[in-house]
């Protein structure tokens, strides 16, 4: 695309991608991070993550107020005016994805005490590689504007959607086998959930790149595949 | 909603009706200055209290065109237009039309305000005069009807007889189109009726453009994307002479078609 007649224009919008990069790439290495510290139990790259967090916050409030600014100083207009919205809306779900890894990271803290069952960790860690995939995926496509491999993260959801509703239930069984399982089981429950909610955040951040490009927001709904609401345990017989 | 002789007041309502009846209908018009062709056939309509912009750089024949619907520039003898402009389905550009009777029913504002030097009370008597012969008391209700639709009835009610060169820039601007308002036109050609005033006054012409839009069909020239963008319904964006992109104001600020539009309204042009 050609450039602005006022090149700081350029500058301001250049500023808001490379902001928005670096914060994808803190929240793809927290995410990381916290699911090899669930599975190696390693509560000092867990602390790591916790503390990597701040730093993501304030670059979601800096691009936010950049965005806010370039809004009231340029008045921007059609794909500019995308742009900038587009970097308000994406900058929060790189927030929230590192808040859930932050949560991830915490329970590892919490758990690292407890007998683990490391089959179950490995189902999560399954999951958890998925999302960090589409997590990739997805800011690749953000950063070359490539609605194709957007809408593809867009579509893959509704497999990890199926991966938490079958861990759902795993881990409901465990839970019913030994209730000494329960923290344990509970915790991993929790971090299945948050790696689940991070698949969400990067489909939002798909369909921004599709209203970012074509100016239309994605129509249908989007694929679900997550029936662990209506997931029940069986009691057992005679209980 | 269709906009019937007794619809609702539309004063509010931002987004374009593309069911209100064509008012002004351009239809493969050609414009000349003597060997130069300021317009290469546009065909463009323009609806019913509906308010539709026209923004482009210097030169690409914005004005031009707003020109030729009350053809303003037959003064000016090597100047020319071919093709049709329906108002109302008669070809306005046809010779045979009468001025006087057109510019009662298309009336311009311009640019810089343009007041006669005389009392802003005869400002207004004076194009009411030209086309009726009316009673003083309902004269003086004429007036004092315009002045209100203008905005500035209020400002000036007790210095009606004072000249109206005394006025601000802005009051000047609103008593030009009171004055239009006056002869109650069908459609009213603003020709960048805001480039010369303050911000306040340029709000009070833009919310009295919201207003008259319930009454009058609205044409507006103006350089000023986002003042576009805030008052139109729909949005024309011409280049070189040509009509490149119409549509939909919202749609054509939001997520143009054309990449020149999208070049221009985002400040790429080069």
């Amino acid at each position: 695309m050609a450039n602005h007649i006022v090149s700081s224009y350029d500058t301001d919008l250049q500023n808001l991608r490379r902001s928005i990069a670096e914060m994808g790439g803190i929240a793809e290495k927290m995410m990381a991070d916290a699911s090899h510290a669930l599975v190696r139990r390693d509560v000092g790259l867990a602390q790591s993550v916790i503390a990597a967090d701040p730093r993501l916050d304030g670059l979601q409030r800096e691009i936010e107020e950049r965005a806010i600014l370039l809004i009231a100083r340029r008045q921007p207009m059609a794909i500019d005016l995308r742009e900038t919205i587009s970097a308000i809306r994406v900058s929060g779900d790189l927030e929230r994805i590192g808040d859930l890894a932050k949560n991830v990271a915490k329970r590892v803290v919490a758990i690292s005490d407890q007998v683990q069952l490391q089959k179950i960790v490995v189902g999560v860690e399954h999951m958890s590689e998925l999302v960090q995939a589409q997590l990739k995926d997805v800011l690749d496509a953000y950063a070359t504007q490539d609605t194709k491999a957007a809408f593809d993260v867009w579509e893959r959801d509704g497999d990890i959607d199926s991966l938490y509703t079958s861990l759902f239930r795993e881990l409901l069984t465990y839970m019913m086998e030994d209730p000494r399982n329960i923290t344990f089981c509970t915790h991993l429950l929790f971090c299945a959930k948050n790696v689940e909610r991070i698949g969400d955040h990067t489909t939002n951040i798909a369909e921004t790149i599709h209203y970012l490009v074509t100016g239309e927001t994605l129509a249908g709904d989007r694929p679900k595949n997550d029936r662990s609401s209506f997931a029940t345990a069986e009691s057992p017989a005679g209980a | 909603m269709s906009a019937t002789a007794t619809a609702a007041p539309v004063v509010g309502q931002s987004r374009a009706d593309e069911s209100a009846p064509v008012r002004l209908a351009v239809k493969d018009v050609n414009f000349y200055y003597g060997d130069f062709r300021g317009l290469k056939n546009i065909n463009l309509d323009f609806r019913d209290r509906q308010v539709t912009a026209l923004i482009g750089p210097s030169g690409c024949g914005k004005s031009t065109l707003l020109r030729t619907f009350n053809r303003i520039y037959s003064l000016y003898p090597e100047q020319r237009a071919d093709g049709q402009i329906l108002l109302d389905g008669r070809n306005i550009l046809d010779p045979a039309i009468d001025l006087n009777e057109l510019r009662a029913r298309v009336g311009m504002v311009f640019q810089k305000p343009t007041p006669f030097p005389m009392s802003i009370y005869d400002n207004i008597a004076f194009g009411i005069r030209l086309y009726e012969r009316l009673p003083k008391a309902e004269l003086d209700d004429r007036v004092e009807e315009a002045l209100r639709k203008g905005a500035l009835w209020d400002e000036v009610k007790d210095k009606l007889r004072q000249s109206g060169m005394g006025l601000s820039g802005g009051q000047q601007q609103r008593l030009c189109i009171a004055r239009t308002v006056a002869q109650r036109p069908e459609v009213i050609l603003l020709d960048e009726p805001t480039s010369a005033l303050d911000p306040i006054s340029t709000g009070r012409i833009e919310e009295l453009i919201e207003q008259l839009r319930s009454e009058f069909t609205i044409a507006i020239v103006t350089h000023n994307m986002q003042q576009a963008a805030r008052i139109s319904q729909f949005t024309a964006f011409m280049y070189l002479g040509e009509l490149i992109e119409f549509g939909p104001t919202n749609r054509l600020f939001m997520n143009p078609a054309k990449r020149q539009t999208q070049d221009y309204i985002t400040g790429r042009f080069g």
